[in-house]
């Protein structure tokens, strides 16, 4: 998912650069700051999952979490993963620090997606139909990043197809596993934390 | 009754925060050895061949990846695709620096610089000069000089290739420790902090 230095030309990383300064001024004016520290748990939640090496398919892929943070975060997800991010790319070189807004925006973007697509269904009362949408936003929110991914490399790998293909079919385990997680984060806050499931937004 | 629901609630909390610290602990001790999505190249040379390998971090070899060679001046000598197990080996075309490229799948790229410490002529030439000198115009002695030069050479080689190599080892990286770790979620937390720090500050 982390896309590296030297790979996207200037036209591309600029463009994703500047989408994503504009999500995140969106997120950070909607967010409320009387839950900074739900922000930062998540955060670091995002940090971390990409150390979590999925050895299962054809490739070397890790979890992503963005459809979590999505759900739970809406529009903040944006300075969320970018925080998670920059720290990745200084901590670990993953991606790296010209495609930070590229890579940020590939991965919110997809999650503020699931979050207006499953986020009312997800925190219904109905049993099934809020595991099944949860895990939707899970497993929809990595296929999305997917595509983008493919999408940014249209310039430089020419094909996009065989691209998108191949990055879907090795983030098929991902999808799954972070569907489940989902779902699964889901029915528990509702147990115990109802009032974490809405989004930490100034209404 | 309420208290005692609230209780199990509680309870049933607890048991949350408990089972997820754990998972990420498991996570974070399980993080060492398999990590995914940085990708390396390195490359060492052993007698007149390059050698380069290829791995995305966690070990995992880089298949049927782009390897590319350029000069100094960028100038690109050769390219390759890497084996099943993320190898890719050619002839030292030429005897200066070599800037190596990888492109892996996926918009994964890294490069690494191959410094070649070449027999610089300039310390042989006096030497060899001051022998015929010595030795006057016979001309056997030089060649002499030459087959030994060429046979020291190739035991230096044939005795420092593992070292070579070894040292090639070293260089890999084996990914992010838990130092980097804890400090990124240490960065998180301490960002927090400024951010409730400011905060509460306005509110006064």
């Amino acid at each position: 998912m982390h896309i590296s230095e030297g790979v996207l030309n200037p036209q591309v990383l600029i463009t994703g650069s500047a989408l994503a300064v504009i999500g995140t001024a969106i997120g950070l004016k909607k967010l409320d700051y009387d839950r900074v520290p739900q922000v930062a748990i998540l955060s670091a939640t995002f940090f971390v999952a990409s150390l979590i090496h999925i050895p299962l398919g054809p490739g070397s892929v890790h979890l992503v979490l963005n459809g979590l943070m999505g759900l739970f975060l809406g529009w903040v997800a944006f300075p969320v993963i970018l925080v998670g991010l920059t720290l990745q790319a200084i901590l670990f070189q993953f991606g790296g620090l010209t495609t930070l807004g590229i890579n940020t925006l590939n991965m919110a973007l997809p999650a503020i997606i699931c979050y207006y697509i499953f986020e009312k269904s997800a925190k219904n009362n109905n049993f099934n139909l809020s595991v099944f949408t949860s895990f939707l936003a899970g497993a929809g929110a990595v296929f999305m990043s997917s595509l983008a991914v493919a999408l940014s490399l249209i310039f430089t790998e020419e094909s996009f197809w065989p691209m998108a293909k191949l990055i879907v079919l090795m983030h098929f385990p991902v999808m799954i596993i972070e569907g489940l997680i989902v779902a699964v984060c889901v029915q528990f806050l509702k147990k115990v934390r109802p009032e974490m499931l809405d989004a930490a937004y100034v209404k | 009754m309420p208290l005692m629901l609230n209780k199990i609630r509680c309870l049933e909390y607890k048991l949350g925060i408990l089972g997820l610290a754990v998972l990420v602990s498991i996570f974070i001790l399980d993080a060492s050895p398999a990590l995914a999505h940085k990708v390396n190249v390195f490359a060492w040379l052993d007698g007149n061949t390059v050698y380069t390998e290829s791995y995305f971090s966690g070990n995992k070899k880089v298949k049927n990846g782009l390897v590319e060679v350029f000069d100094p001046t960028g100038q690109k000598l050769l390219e390759g695709r890497t084996d099943e197990k993320g190898n890719f080996s050619f002839t030292l075309p030429q005897k200066t620096d070599l800037h190596i490229v990888l492109t892996a799948s996926m918009g994964h790229k890294n490069d690494f610089n191959l410094k070649i410490t070449q027999p610089v002529e300039g310390t042989a030439g006096p030497a060899k000069k001051e022998i015929t000198a010595i030795a006057a115009p016979q001309k056997p002695v030089q060649a002499d000089i030459e087959q030994i030069k060429a046979v020291v050479e190739e035991a230096l080689d044939l005795r420092l290739s593992p070292i070579i190599r070894s040292l090639a080892e070293k260089r890999k990286e084996s990914g992010p420790g838990v130092t980097e770790i804890i400090g990124g979620i240490g960065y998180i937390f301490g960002i927090m902090g400024l951010i409730l720090y400011f905060r509460n500050r306005k509110k006064d």
